[in-house]
C-alpha cells in the first residue's frame, strides 16, 4: 500500500492472494508471530501474580472504554476544558483533510521546517506525511520501525510493529543507503548495532526540529492530559524537544481519569508486546511551565473524528472501545498469512477488517468483513472484549441488505437456500453430487483439479464420498 | 432417552461413516436415537454469507424438525455451535419461534460434549491402533468450550496414543466459503496446520469437524504426504464400520 490515506482495500483479493504467495514475507511473518503470541500469554499469565485474573480484568477496562463510548460528547467536553486549562490548545478535525490544514497551518505559524514524530495512526489516516513534504516540511519518523518503512517509502504494515514484514537484510540496505555507508554483512546478533546507528541519525533530527507530532494511547479528561506508551525513547524527544508538540489522536481515545488509566495499562502492554508495563508511560500535560526543564513551549491537540462520531450509538460502537494493542493481528492467522500491507488501508487485520470498510466507506472494501476463518483467536484476546467476528458478521448482513454481494455469489446462496428447504428435492441432488464428487475422482481417489471449487483445489486435493450419502445408507438400513 | 441425531449436510454427503459412527457410539451409550429423516443444512453458511433471512429460514426449518426430543446431538462442532449458540440470536425477534428456537438449542450438543458432559461416559468400548494427535476446531474451542471431551474419550481407546502436536488451537484455514473465497490464503494456513501435524508424526490427525479435516487431509495429500488420514473422533471412538 502506499502511504496517503488511499484506501486500496476494494483489491484485498488479489492483493492477498500476491502476499499469500510470496514464500519469503511469510517465512519473516512466521518468525515474529511465536513472539508476539508467546509473550502476550506469559504477560497475561503474569497477571495472576497480581491476584489479577484476564476475564475480570478484561471486563473492568471494557467497562471503562463502553462509560467513554456511551458519553463521548461529555467526555470529550470535560477533555476540552480542562486540557485548555493547562495551556494546551485544542483543535478539531472532522477529516484527514482538516488534518492535514491544522497541521500545515500551526507549522507556517511556527515557521517549522522539519517535524520529528512519533507514532500516530491518525497521521496515516490523513496521509500526513505526504501533505508534509509537498508543503516543504520534512517529516522524519522516530520510531524505529516507523523510520524504516519510511526510508522504504511504505506505510506499517502493523499498527505496533510497523516493519515486522521487513527482513534484516532489507533494512541494512535501507539504512545503508540513506546513511551513506557501505553495505555490511548482518546477523540478528548486529541489530543492537543498527539501532545505535539510527538513534545516532535520528538525535540530529530531535534537536533541529521546530515540531514534534505524536499520537496518544490516551487522552486522560479529568487532567486534559495524553497518555503516550512507548518503548523506545523517542517518544520522550518528540514532545519534549522541539517547541511545537502536536498531538493528533482520535476522539474516542479517551478515559476518565487516571485510576482507569492505571487499569488499562494493565491489559495494553501485556496485550501487545507481553511486558507487564512499557519501557515508558509519558502523561503529557500542557506546556512547559516557568522552571520547567523542558516541555514544549506550543501543545496543540487534534482530536479527529473521520468516521468515529457516526459510530457512537451505531452496531458497530463496540469497535470504539479499541485500545490498539494489536492483539487481534497478532493472533490472527489471515493477517500472519498476509501482513498487514495485503488490508489496503492504515489498520490491518481484525482491527482493520472491521475499521476500513466503516471509515472508508462499506462499498469500498467489500472483502474485508470476509477476510476472516470465523476462529475467533481475536474475539478471544481483544482486552476490551470487542467481539471483531461478530462485527465483521454485521458488516457482511450489511452488504448484503444494501445489495453489494456480486449477482452470482446472492443466486448461488439463493439456490442452495431454495432447495436446502425441499428435503425431497435436496436429497435428490445430495444423492447425485456424491455421485458427480466418486466420478471426479482420479485413479488415486482424490480430486485434483475441481471446477466448482477452483480457489480449494489450487491448494488441496478433495477426498470424494466413499460412496452414497449418510441418508440414503440410514434409510435402506431401515428397510432391511 | 430419546435424542435426535443431526448428522450435517457435510457428514451426509462427504462420510456417511462419521454418522454411523456418532450412531453406534449413542447407541452404545443407552440412547434411543432418531435420525430425523428431512435435515438438511443448519444454515450456517447463509449465515455466515450475511444472509439474515435464508438463515432464519433454514434455523426455523430445523427447530421444528428437533424440538420433540430429549437432546440434539451433532458430529460437528461448528453445526452444534451455530444451533445453540446463533439460533437464539438469530430468531429472537420472532415471537412465534423465540422460545422454541432457544428451548432446542438448550438442548443441542456436539457428539463428545453430549457423551462427557451429558451421560457422563468415562471411556467408550472401542479399540483403535494407531498414533494420533488431536486438532481443536475453532467453533467447537472457543464457542462451546470443547477440549477436555474427546481428548478423555480417546484417552480411553485401546490401542491409541495420543501425541499433542504443536498450536492444536490453532485456527487451520478452513472457514467455509473463506476456504474457497480466499483459497490461497486459506492453503497457508493450512500448510502451517501440516506442518504441525507433520512434526507430530502421527498416522492421523483427528478432530471433531469434517471441514477441517477435509482441509487438513485435502493439504496433506497435496504436499505429497499419502498416508496421514484425517479422522472424525467419533470414527477413531467407534472403531471401524461392522460389516
Amino acid at each position: 500500500m502506499s502511504a496517503g490515506g488511499q484506501s486500496q482495500a476494494m483489491f484485498f483479493r488479489a492483493r492477498a492472494a500476491r502476499q499469500a504467495g510470496d514464500v519469503g514475507l511469510r517465512r519473516t511473518l512466521q518468525k515474529a508471530r511465536p513472539l508476539f503470541v508467546g509473550k502476550r500469554a506469559k504477560g497475561i499469565a503474569g497477571l495472576a501474580a497480581d491476584g489479577l485474573g484476564f476475564g475480570a480484568l478484561r471486563t473492568a477496562c471494557a467497562d471503562i472504554r463502553r462509560r467513554v463510548v456511551d458519553d463521548l460528547d461529555v467526555w470529550l467536553e470535560i477533555f476540552e476544558e480542562r486540557a485548555r486549562a493547562t495551556g494546551a490548545e485544542v483543535l478539531w478535525a472532522r477529516d484527514g483533510a482538516e488534518i492535514r490544514r491544522h497541521v500545515l497551518d500551526i507549522a507556517a505559524r511556527h515557521g517549522v521546517t522539519k517535524a520529528v514524530k512519533s507514532k500516530s495512526m491518525l497521521s496515516e489516516e490523513a496521509g500526513l506525511n505526504e501533505a508534509l513534504a509537498d508543503a516543504g516540511i520534512r517529516p522524519v519518523e522516530t520510531d524505529l520501525g516507523e523510520y524504516i518503512v519510511q526510508l522504504a517509502g511504505e506505510a506499517p504494515s502493523h499498527i505496533i510493529a510497523p516493519a515486522v514484514h521487513k527482513t534484516i537484510h532489507e533494512v541494512e540496505a535501507l539504512f545503508a543507503a540513506e546513511h551513506g555507508r557501505p553495505l555490511q554483512a548482518r546477523s540478528s546478533a548486529d541489530i543492537p548495532a543498527m539501532a545505535r546507528e539510527a538513534r545516532e541519525v535520528l538525535r540530529q533530527h530531535f534537536l533541529s526540529a521546530d515540531m514534534g507530532i505524536s499520537g496518544a494511547n490516551f487522552l486522560i479528561a479529568e487532567t486534559g492530559s495524553a497518555a503516550l506508551v512507548t518503548n523506545e525513547g523517542n517518544g520522550r524527544m518528540v514532545t519534549t524537544l522541539p517547541s511545537v508538540h502536536v498531538v493528533i489522536t482520535g476522539i474516542e481515545k479517551i478515559v476518565p481519569t487516571l485510576e482507569d488509566f492505571a487499569s488499562l495499562m494493565r491489559l495494553l502492554p501485556r496485550s501487545a508486546t507481553g511486558q507487564t508495563i512499557s519501557n515508558y508511560v509519558s502523561l503529557l500535560t500542557g506546556t512547559r511551565g516557568a522552571g520547567d526543564g523542558e516541555g514544549p513551549e506550543k501543545t496543540v491537540f487534534i482530536l479527529v473524528d473521520n468516521g468515529r462520531a457516526a459510530l457512537a450509538g451505531s452496531d458497530f460502537a463496540d469497535m470504539l472501545r479499541c485500545i490498539r494493542c494489536g492483539a487481534c493481528m497478532n493472533h490472527c492467522p489471515v493477517y500472519f498469512s498476509l501482513g498487514g500491507h495485503a488490508y489496503g488501508w492504515v489498520y490491518p487485520g481484525p482491527m482493520g477488517s472491521v475499521l476500513t470498510p466503516l471509515y472508508t466507506g462499506i462499498e469500498n472494501a467489500l472483502d474485508l468483513p470476509h477476510a476472516s476463518t470465523g476462529c475467533n483467536q481475536c474475539g478471544v484476546v481483544c482486552p476490551v472484549e470487542i467481539p471483531l467476528p461478530a462485527l465483521m458478521h454485521r458488516l457482511r448482513e450489511v452488504q448484503v441488505e444494501r445489495r453489494l454481494r456480486p449477482l452470482a455469489e446472492r443466486l448461488g446462496l439463493g439456490a442452495w437456500g431454495w432447495l436446502a428447504r425441499r428435503p425431497t428435492l435436496y436429497r435428490l441432488v445430495v444423492r447425485l453430487a456424491a455421485r458427480y464428487l466418486r466420478w471426479l475422482a482420479d485413479d488415486s481417489g482424490r480430486i485434483r483439479v475441481f471446477g466448482l471449487a477452483p480457489g480449494w483445489s489450487a491448494g488441496r486435493d478433495l477426498v470424494p464420498p466413499s460412496g452414497p450419502t449418510f441418508l440414503e445408507r440410514y434409510a435402506a438400513r431401515k428397510k432391511d | 432417552m430419546r435424542l435426535a441425531l443431526y448428522v450435517t449436510c457435510l457428514v451426509d454427503l462427504m462420510r456417511p461413516s462419521i454418522g454411523f459412527a456418532a450412531l453406534r457410539l449413542l447407541e452404545a451409550a443407552g440412547c434411543e436415537v432418531v435420525v430425523p429423516p428431512a435435515q438438511t443444512c443448519c444454515g450456517q453458511p447463509a449465515w455466515s454469507a450475511g444472509n439474515r433471512g435464508l438463515a432464519a429460514g433454514l434455523a426455523r426449518k430445523a427447530v421444528a424438525e428437533l424440538e420433540g426430543f430429549d437432546h440434539v446431538v451433532v458430529p460437528s462442532g461448528s453445526c452444534a455451535d451455530h444451533i445453540r449458540n446463533v439460533y437464539p440470536r438469530l430468531l429472537a425477534d420472532d415471537p412465534q419461534w423465540a422460545e422454541r428456537a432457544a428451548a432446542v438449542a438448550g438442548r443441542t450438543w456436539e457428539l463428545t460434549a453430549f457423551l462427557v458432559d451429558v451421560l457422563g461416559v468415562a471411556s467408550v468400548p472401542g479399540e483403535f491402533a494407531a498414533r494420533v494427535t488431536y486438532h481443536d476446531s475453532c467453533k467447537g474451542l472457543r464457542g462451546l468450550g470443547i477440549k477436555a471431551q474427546p481428548r478423555r474419550l480417546l484417552a480411553g481407546v485401546h490401542g491409541l496414543e495420543v501425541h499433542e502436536m504443536a498450536d492444536c488451537e490453532e485456527c487451520c484455514g478452513f472457514g467455509g466459503a473463506f476456504a474457497e473465497r480466499f483459497g490461497e490464503t486459506s492453503t497457508a494456513i493450512v500448510e502451517r496446520k501440516c506442518d504441525a501435524v507433520a512434526a507430530a508424526g502421527t498416522d492421523a490427525v483427528v478432530g471433531g469437524d469434517l471441514g477441517c479435516l477435509l482441509n487438513i487431509e485435502g493439504r496433506l495429500r497435496r504436499r505429497g504426504d499419502e498416508s496421514t488420514r484425517g479422522l472424525h473422533v467419533a470414527e477413531v471412538l467407534a472403531g471401524p464400520e461392522p460389516a
